[in-house]
């Protein structure tokens, strides 16, 4: 019985959360805001393809910019060497983009996947540094300068529109691939690589082939979301393709919500990208958003270490094992936790 | 019978020690092999080359007849050979059942394992049976973290078997485990070797593998010595001669072992063989314990330690309940009980790493419960926890030096140094090698030396004897004596717990999180109860018994 009510309350906040965010820029007309929700929505994307690899998995990538810039650089020079109008067309390449993205990630994965845990952020770090060193003085990148993308011919009032619905479709996709790979056989052995890489090895799980196909699929939407975003902004330049701060900003809305989970990275990425360019909004120029980020982190940190969901859910459970208290199964419970002492914690 | 597995003339060096030289062993088909020798005698090297965890530069391993020398772990295990590991390894952060499940990929596809949903039907059928099996399907929603240590062993034995490989190696299967379980456990292995696996088992726990094997092989300094049935090997002088160091009895292993035990007199418990007044004096040069200065005068009968109503647990509920009683200055006190019973959370709960919710624990009268784990260390205890608590990277030197990283005064320490080298001349010998080279039992006797740096009024071990062969077995238990003649107050866990029992002088029974007995080491020992609360069934709740009793 629970179970089907579990299912039911499920499809039901996902059709609740389609409802909202599907109505959001028809209720909420002000460009101000439906600009706010395009940059959130692709945050939204990049954190989730993000969690794919890094939540699942457990290895901190920190240069999944690379994929951004990549896709976005893909998207802006087929653009301009294609003689591509702008209009909708445009979002006809962001696959392309995605697919660039993707096919960068094999050679860069290949190379980081050879080392594990504090090594390999160094590593993703200095190939991220690579790409961008290279997008400043490559030719075909147009170096500092960057690349105009088409003028996109929407009316100024619903301009973002357009943008908005396109990322919508990106997240739902994303999402979907995220809830894929968490319940397939694949997901669960990123999960036991997580928890214990060699052991895995020792059940059979081809841990390469494992770790690089989700660092793939993670670099996939990423590099959509990156044409996307440089379409929307109408250039590309080297410093915003490349920047280090996307890298964070992974990392900490993930953290935020609570990597590994499914819907952690989506409530991170939805507060923390919103306030963000909210507060930019508000005192343009200063840097008061990073104070007020900065006591949001500190918040998170002292209060929810695990990140927002972990903590609910586990507290959500522990009621539900208080309220169940009186049967024989909490005691049992109960002695069955003490071996933990020793040996895990 | 035909040979299954062969392993020929495997060399393996860590920096300047031999693991294994020249060794071979054949697994024939349909049988259980045990594999026993000292610690440090290569068994699990030998182990981690058979499944490809350890690269071998000379010798072979051959499966069938396929060559699976340095073949990496995943293939090792989708060509059938399964293996547990020493320190139980499961994935902690997965639920029971989502770890059974982590290997049905074997025969499997990548590009299948990716498109299908984890876990069919039948699948989750056939690991749900399997948890049934080994008795623990009640848990199966459960994090695998919350586990206790015999279940965890339950479980990783499950997991393997999803794939149904043709072999298991297993290693120490019944180390830190119940008497009650191993028993469940040597049940298992009988009947899944009746449905035609092959086992290779590396145990110390010798009734449990001459009962078990089919065959058993010796290994010694990384050779095997003496290869047979159990009968010959129990018979030959030599495995002796490699297993207790030179001590030519004619009984077997485990009865030499209890044998020796029994030779040393039970020590009798002196209240106050170690007058406080002299580590106070030791003490004086070390600013940050000036604490213990104040006066304390303990009469004879004054616990060092008294426990009162202690309640505590992880958030889930408590593991402890009401937990009562006394450890007696300049014994040994002994706690014993089956895996689970919250025997690792008392210790934790008395070293300040888990606070009590209810009742205080008190140190020379003084209420410790509140107090951080350092304050709790600065007052004079030491608490050796059971898993491998060294920093593998360091030095063997660096790791003892650890112990005593709170003294600021340099000369202190390497007085205390040389005293602990004195008694654990390991400590001298293999000074600059990283910890992580040292077995099981040295690494114990290196954790020792390290507690003992602070020169704590009462040392708290954690299963010493766990994984440990009967000759460093026997050192461990004499070290512990020591400490006890050299005035420290002993508090252990023990699942040995006859052997515990035997050394100590005071004795705790702990259930299901209650204090089911307490009383002197030979009154627990021999009270008719303990034999059926400790070895009978009504452990269930925490070992997965198949039938509970109430």
């Amino acid at each position: 019985m629970s179970a089907g009510v579990r299912r039911a309350s499920t499809v039901g906040a996902v059709a609740l959360a389609l409802i909202v965010f599907g109505l959001f820029p028809l209720v909420v007309t002000d460009p101000a805001a439906t600009s706010i929700a395009v940059f959130t929505l692709i945050f939204m994307v990049a954190t989730t393809a993000w969690n794919i690899f890094s939540g699942y998995s457990g290895y901190l990538a920190l240069g999944h910019a690379v994929f951004f810039g990549c896709g976005g650089y893909a998207v802006a020079l087929a653009a301009r060497d294609w003689h591509v109008k702008g209009g909708w067309t445009v979002f006809a390449l962001l696959p392309f983009g995605g697919l660039v993205a993707a096919a960068v990630a094999i050679p860069v994965g290949l190379i980081a996947l050879r080392v594990r845990r504090h090594t390999f952020v160094v590593i993703t770090i200095a190939i991220f540094f690579i790409f961008q060193l290279a997008a400043f003085n490559l030719h075909f990148t147009g170096g500092t300068s960057g690349i105009l993308l088409p003028f996109a011919p929407f009316s100024v009032a619903s301009y973002n529109n357009p943008f908005y619905y396109v990322a919508l479709v990106i997240l739902v996709l994303t999402v979907a691939l995220s809830w894929g790979v968490r319940r397939s056989r694949f997901g669960l052995q990123l999960l036991a690589i997580r928890d214990d890489e060699d052991r895995a090895r020792g059940l059979g799980v081809k841990t390469g082939r494992v770790k690089l196909s989700a660092f793939v699929i993670s670099a996939l939407p990423i590099g959509m979301v990156g044409g996307l975003y440089f379409y929307f902004v109408g250039q590309i330049f080297p410093q915003f393709a490349f920047d280090p701060l996307f890298d964070i900003s992974l990392a900490l809305m993930g953290f935020l919500g609570g990597i590994g989970t499914l819907t952690g990275p989506l409530l991170g990425a939805l507060v923390l990208e919103s306030m963000q360019q909210y507060l930019t909004q508000r005192f343009s120029g200063t840097g008061t958003y990073l104070i007020a980020y900065g006591v949001l982190f500190l918040a998170v940190i002292l209060l929810l270490p695990r990140g927002v969901i972990p903590t609910i859910s586990q507290w959500i459970r522990d009621r539900r094992a208080k309220r169940a208290g009186g049967t024989e199964d909490t005691s049992r419970e109960q002695a069955v936790r003490g071996g933990v002492a020793g040996v895990a914690r | 019978m035909s040979d299954l597995l062969e392993v020929s003339g495997v060399s393996k060096r860590y920096g300047g020690v031999r693991a294994l030289s020249d060794a071979h062993l054949n697994l024939s088909e349909g049988a259980i092999h045990g594999l026993i020798g000292p610690n440090g005698s290569g068994k699990t090297t030998l182990f981690n080359v058979i499944t490809g965890y350890e690269r071998i530069q000379q010798g072979a391993v051959r499966f069938r007849d396929t060559e699976i020398t340095n073949a990496p772990p995943d293939r090792v295990f989708g060509l059938g050979i399964g293996r547990t590991f020493q320190l139980t390894r499961i994935f902690a952060r997965m639920t029971v059942l989502e770890n059974m499940l982590v290997a049905t990929q074997r025969a499997q596809g990548w590009l299948r394992s990716v498109l299908r949903i984890a876990g069919s039907a039948a699948e989750r059928r056939r690991a749900m049976e399997l948890l049934d099996y080994v008795g623990i399907t009640r848990l199966a929603h459960d994090p695998a973290g919350t586990l206790s240590y015999g279940q965890r062993k339950l479980l990783e034995l499950a997991s393997l078997l999803v794939a149904d490989p043709d072999v298991l190696l297993l290693d120490e299967p019944a180390g830190g485990v119940n008497p009650t379980l191993i028993e469940h456990l040597a049940d298992r292995i009988k009947e899944l070797n009746k449905s035609g696996k092959t086992f290779l088992v590396v145990e110390h726990n010798m009734e449990f593998v001459m009962n078990l094997c089919h065959y058993v092989t010796v290994l010694s300094r990384g050779t095997p010595l003496v290869s047979g049935t159990p009968e010959e090997v129990r018979s030959n002088p030599a495995v002796l001669d490699a297993y207790l160091g030179g001590e030519d009895d004619p009984a077997t292993q485990r009865e030499l072992a209890e044998e020796a035990e029994h030779q040393r007199p039970a020590q009798a418990p002196r209240p106050s063989a170690a007058p406080p007044a002299e580590r106070g004096t030791e003490l004086a040069g070390q600013p940050r314990r000036t604490v213990m200065k104040a006066p304390v005068r303990l009469g004879g009968a004054e616990p060092l330690l008294s426990i009162r109503g202690v309640t505590a647990g992880y958030g889930g509920g408590d593991i402890l309940k009401q937990v009562s009683f006394d450890v007696p200055q300049g014994g040994i006190t002994c706690v014993v009980g089956p895996n689970g019973a919250g025997k690792s959370t008392l210790l934790a709960t008395i070293s300040g790493l888990l606070r009590a919710s209810q009742g205080e624990i008190r140190f020379r009268g003084r209420v410790i419960s509140r107090l951080s784990p350092r304050r709790i260390l600065d007052l004079g205890i030491a608490h050796v926890p059971q898993a491998h608590s060294l920093f593998p990277q360091m030095t063997v030197r660096e790791n003892v030096e650890m112990g005593a990283f709170t003294i600021g005064d340099a000369k202190l320490v390497r007085q205390r140094l040389e005293a602990v080298e004195e008694l654990y001349p390991i400590v001298r010998e293999r000074a600059d090698e990283k910890a992580a080279s040292l077995s099981g039992g040295q690494q114990r006797l290196v954790e020792f030396a390290r507690c003992l740096m602070l020169e704590p009024a009462m040392v708290i071990l954690d299963e010493p004897s766990m994984g440990l062969d009967p000759q460093i077995r026997r050192i461990v238990f004499e070290m512990i004596e020591t400490m006890q003649r050299q005035g420290k107050t002993v508090l252990l866990v023990e699942q040995n717990a006859r052997a515990g029992l035997k050394l100590s002088s005071h004795g705790v029974v702990l259930e299901n999180g209650t204090v089911r007995l307490s009383g002197s080491g030979r009154e627990v020992l021999e009270h008719p109860e303990i034999g059926a609360l400790y070895l009978g069934g009504a452990v269930s709740a925490a070992t997965a018994s198949p039938a509970p009793a109430p």
